[in-house]
């Protein structure tokens, strides 16, 4: 009995702290409001590494010159799924960063549910103005007229096709396809198949970033009715876009591509690198990929080929910084964002990286003189952004479901895409209160 | 004096007992409240606040309003509802049987006294330690269509090779077979198993003029039904909850055609990604009754089938 006096001094001591370890979780929120007399922490979660990280470290290095009282943390959380889950739960639990990089794409959803900050105001204020940017970019940072995120990088989708394939096959290596047509025609010259096995695929409509997005916008059609905000997955340019992309699919057996689309690794695995695709579509975001596992492919790129061989069109995405709902100083991490979104903070956040959402940048990196990357700027201005809605992951997910199933004979592509448009209209309702 | 002494003692006894008693009682729960808080608030709560959440349009950054039994109703109207369900019951039904024949088979052939078995005990454990996003990517490359190993070694004795994860017809069977190579872990329990069997059972039907056959069917299969029974239902709910290869190997998106959604996939891709935690709770319970009721099966039907030592 006397011993267990003895100890139950310690135990409860122990148990005492832990409780209070337990509970100190919830509480640390403040600890990173002021450090120092007069000086303003602003905490930022990003997922950056490798040069993008460099360039943003020189960024933070040149705006706390210019803001002798206001100090950068940067945090490093992954950069997936996972680091919204992280600042998902975060937001949920009122203690989010003053900062966080996030996915453009998912501007509309977060705005939806209330978890961002709006900019709009501090925007007007600070002169940060629409027409600084890329439509789009601009555009799929706003939720219902509002600004929520500060734009900071972009990228754009084209036909990359392989020089030395067409100078072997007779096709005129500075004359790309332009028309659905041609791209069909230099498709099949390009193709050798043995038996069931493709020794080379001339091209596959959705490989790579040959989503629907990508076609449907090529053919003309619209993905939201820009006066009801409904969404228009069954517009009847893009059914005719994905009837082509399943006609074209029948014509050289889907299953005996599958391999191609969803088994092909990126990065060295690509089979564009490999030489066993002529032609793709794809973004910007792999031509480093080109450099450094073969920089002697001998390629091109090219606006993605559309039915009459103009109005080429492409779409983009890309990063931007928000301030979630909950930040502690929001005034001060206003200012990073300003200084970010401007041309000096752009001009040192994407050097020999990404594309900036300012064109004079781009200009300025001499983007418009260098052979391939001027092809990528030249589109910009007229690219599309995904619709920015709260179900935006949803569309994309169907959409993508949609494509599958049409191209694989699951029903025709009418059907599918009135299913899409039905289902997201449907999710979309709840939030028209 | 002594018989006077006692009953005052034996009344002293019990009251001074229990205060004992009382009091380790204290801090045997002061020892064990890491666990019991930990419990309590990471599990329990969360457990039965989900029920709650499940009549819920609870979004994670808003609480939701209670829409009754709506998100259930809609749930039996979505498809790939019913198609996740029935991608994971396809996994499951084949995938447990098989993993058992395959455990059970490796495991005799581990049993057997060879020298340097140690070292192949040992090799078909290994794969168990691998990560599975990196078992995933390793696969990748291995079931590529067109440049895997697999394929080549097929196109070398002159078989056109399927296109494994890409074909909506052998993406589950691809996957099946991937987690076939991770089962290291039940055949060491399997092995244990056979090493609890009693040499003298196998001497006498050696004496009866048994061959291998009829030992095995007698002697061991039934004596080691404990073992299978364990690995059955562990294997089941385990095969129910398949979650991290098809979402590595898919990106999440359960490609292709939706092949690869898997039940708790989906889950995850309506709580996390679309925001709809009232009707991912709502599948973890259906989920869990599933899971409930099919064990109860098991358990019920086991007393049929699993023979214990000594009984």
């Amino acid at each position: 009995m006397r011993r267990s006096k003895k100890f139950a001094f310690p135990i409860l001591v122990c148990f005492l702290v832990m409780l209070l370890l337990v509970t100190a979780c919830s509480t640390k929120g403040g600890s990173s409001d002021q450090a120092g007399e007069g000086i303003t922490t602003v905490t930022m979660w990003h997922g950056l590494t490798s040069i993008d990280l460099d360039n943003m470290n020189k960024v933070v290095k040149a705006f706390e010159e210019k803001n002798p009282t206001i100090k950068m943390n940067l945090v490093y959380t992954e950069s997936n799924e996972g680091s919204d889950q992280k600042l998902l739960t975060a937001v949920a639990g009122g203690n989010p960063p003053d900062v966080a990089l996030f996915d453009r794409f998912k501007v509309g959803t977060w705005a939806a549910q209330g978890s961002l900050t709006d900019l709009s105001s501090m925007a007007a204020e600070s002169g940060i103005r629409k027409e600084m940017y890329y439509p789009f970019a601009w555009e799929e940072s706003s939720y219902q007229g509002k600004l929520y995120a500060m734009p900071m990088d972009t990228d754009s989708r084209l036909l990359f096709y392989n020089k030395d394939h067409f100078k072997e096959v007779g096709l005129d290596p500075n004359k790309p396809p332009q028309t659905i047509a041609e791209l069909e025609a230099a498709a099949e010259k390009l193709t050798i198949k043995e038996g069931k096995r493709f020794k080379r695929i001339g091209f596959i409509p959705w490989y790579s970033q040959g989503w629907l997005y990508t076609w449907g916008w090529s053919f003309g059609g619209e993905f939201q009715d820009a006066a009801t905000g409904k969404i228009t997955a069954n517009d009847p340019k893009v059914v005719e876009a994905l009837q082509w992309m399943t006609d074209f699919g029948k014509k050289y057996n889907v299953e005996d591509i599958a391999g191609f689309t969803s088994a092909a690794g990126t990065e060295e695995m690509d089979p564009f690198i490999s030489g066993q695709v002529s032609m793709k579509i794809s973004g910007n975001f792999t031509v480093k990929g080109i450099e450094k596992f073969k920089p002697d492919l001998n390629y091109g790129v090219a606006p993605i080929p559309t039915p009459t061989g103009t109005n080429f069109t492409t779409w983009s995405g890309g990063g931007s910084a928000i301030i979630p709902k909950g930040a502690k100083n929001i005034a001060a991490a206003w200012k990073f964002l300003e200084f970010l979104g401007k041309e000096e903070g752009q001009t040192l956040l994407n050097a020999d990286s990404q594309i900036s959402v300012i064109d004079s940048v781009n200009d300025k990196y001499g983007y418009k003189d260098d052979p391939i990357m001027k092809e990528f700027i030249n589109i910009l201005p007229n690219s599309h952004n995904r619709p920015v809605i709260p179900e935006g992951q949803l569309l994309w997910n169907e959409l993508a479901s949609a494509t599958e199933k049409a191209t694989r004979g699951n029903g025709t592509p009418k059907e599918n895409l009135d299913r899409v448009t039905e289902t997201v209209n449907k999710a979309l309702e709840k939030y028209d209160k | 004096m002594a018989k006077l002494a006692d009953p005052v003692q034996v009344k002293a006894i019990p009251s001074a007992r229990k205060r004992a008693l009382h009091r380790t009682n204290v801090i045997g729960w002061l020892f064990a409240s890491p666990w019991a808080i930990g419990l309590l608030c990471f599990y329990a709560i969360p457990m039965l606040m989900s029920i709650y959440f499940s009549f819920t349009t609870y979004s994670i950054l808003q609480p939701g309003e209670f829409v009754g039994i709506n998100n259930y109703r809609d749930l039996f109207h979505d498809p790939l509802f019913w198609k996740s369900i029935y991608n994971t019951i396809y996994f499951t039904v084949f995938f447990v049987p098989l993993s058992i024949f395959f455990g059970v088979a490796l495991a005799m052939m581990l049993n057997m006294k060879v020298k340097g078995m140690a070292v192949f005990r040992t090799i078909f454990f290994l794969p168990t330690l691998v990560p599975q996003v990196a078992l995933a990517v390793l696969w990748m490359w291995l079931l590529h269509p067109n440049f895997g190993l697999v394929n080549g070694m097929l196109a070398n004795i002159g078989i056109d090779g399927p296109a494994w994860l890409g074909g909506e017809s052998w993406s589950k069977p691809s996957l099946i077979l991937m987690s076939l190579w991770g089962i290291g872990q039940a055949v060491v329990i399997y092995l244990a198993g056979l090493g609890d069997i009693p040499e003298e059972y196998y001497e006498a039907a050696q004496i009866d003029g048994a061959n291998w056959f009829q030992k095995t069917r007698k002697v061991t299969l039934p004596l080691l039904t404990p073992v299978i029974f364990y690995n059955l239902v562990m294997g089941m709910i385990g095969a129910f909850q398949q979650f991290t290869l098809p979402y590595t190997l898919t990106k999440g998106q359960g490609t292709p055609a939706n092949s690869m959604t898997f039940y708790v996939m989906y889950l995850y891709e309506n709580g996390f990604r679309y925001f709809k935690m009232g009707y991912a709770s709502a599948m973890a319970w259906i989920l869990f009754i599933i899971v409930m009721a099919l064990t109860g099966i098991i358990f019920i039907t086991s007393k049929r089938w699993v023979h214990y030592q000594g009984k």
